[in-house]
């Protein structure tokens, strides 16, 4: 180990060991979740995959039936959805499954959310990376064009930038909710 | 105690809801985004990026054009009036850096005139235009 190693072990050792006697982790906590439920920003826990324009999406709490389980075809999100849904196989409704990546590359549409009736902007992403995963097969076509409009085709594998082009599972993720504005 | 942050964090993200998305800023997530990313970065080898990249075009001989008649472009199912829209909120929020002094926002009569004059042969056009962004630095 170089001396300048030593110096920079020794400076942040001496720094933790005066932080630990004048504070306490209890208040820390307290001052962190003071501050972040004070903040705007979208923070903790929030699947983040593709891009940082996603935003937490609308409580499924309250909705009926199928439209709010993210294990069936007719869960609200996959109203565009063609694949294999990852919250069956060791995912959920907007993350992969470990072992898998998520295609930056991806087709987007738009669902009507059944509790509060908006149009929420839907990025199907494709988590590829394994085999097929076989589990919950799921093909909707709302809003999904011919093969010919390539980027609203949903008959495609979209395992694009990734580092395998196996595909496992899709995911339905909430980008915003679409305007007319 | 640490139960207890776990949910403030929680209650902060519920907090937030999903933003609104209106207008070209919609037309490019529903017909763009998909490959080109909100950020605009594109991805390497599959789809090229137009952050610090689309405004450069219209600095060049025939860039302008090129812009329309690109395939996703030229046709993309969004009318004339819609696809200057977003071209232009592309290109502001993309490209705002590199616009020539004189440029002027994308027409809907020009959109029209010029993607039904697609490109039979995108890459060596493509090739050709980043040859003349290149040499005019």
């Amino acid at each position: 180990m170089t001396d300048e190693r030593r110096w920079i072990d020794r400076f942040v050792e001496t720094a933790a060991r005066q932080m630990a006697q004048r504070t306490s982790r209890r208040n820390f906590l307290t001052r962190l979740g003071s501050a972040l439920v004070g903040s705007t920003l979208p923070l903790l826990p929030v699947a983040r995959a593709a891009d940082d324009s996603r935003l937490p999406p609308p409580d499924d709490a309250a909705l009926k039936g199928d439209a709010g389980d993210p294990k069936s075809c007719d869960y609200w999100r996959h109203c565009a959805i063609d694949g294999f849904l990852c919250a069956c196989c060791g995912g959920s409704q907007s993350a992969c499954p470990p072992g898998t990546e998520m295609s930056p590359v991806t087709w987007i549409g738009t669902c009507r959310h059944p509790g509060d009736g908006k149009d929420y902007i839907i990025s199907y992403n494709d988590c590829c990376g394994q085999s097929l995963c076989l589990r919950c097969r799921c093909t909707r076509t709302e809003g999904e064009k011919p093969i010919y409009f390539t980027s609203k085709n949903n008959d495609l594998l979209w395992c694009f930038g990734t580092k395998s082009r196996a595909v496992n599972c899709s995911v339905a993720v909430v980008l915003g909710v679409a305007t007319k504005s | 105690m640490r139960g207890a942050a776990v949910v403030l964090l929680a209650a902060a993200a519920a907090s937030v809801a999903a933003a609104d998305v209106g207008g070209p800023a919609l037309d490019y997530a529903l017909n763009c985004q998909g490959c080109h990313r909100a950020d605009g970065a594109g991805t390497p080898g599959s789809v090229p990026a137009l952050a610090g990249s689309v405004g450069k075009f219209l600095r060049v001989p025939g860039g302008r054009e090129y812009l329309i008649r690109v395939p996703g472009v030229a046709q993309a199912p969004l009318d004339d009036a819609a696809t200057a829209a977003v071209l232009n909120w592309i290109l502001a929020r993309f490209g705002n850096d590199d616009l020539p002094a004189d440029f002027s926002p994308y027409t809907p009569a020009e959109i029209g005139r010029l993607r039904r004059d697609p490109l039979t042969d995108v890459e060596r056009v493509r090739r050709d235009l980043l040859d003349a962004i290149a040499r005019s630095k």
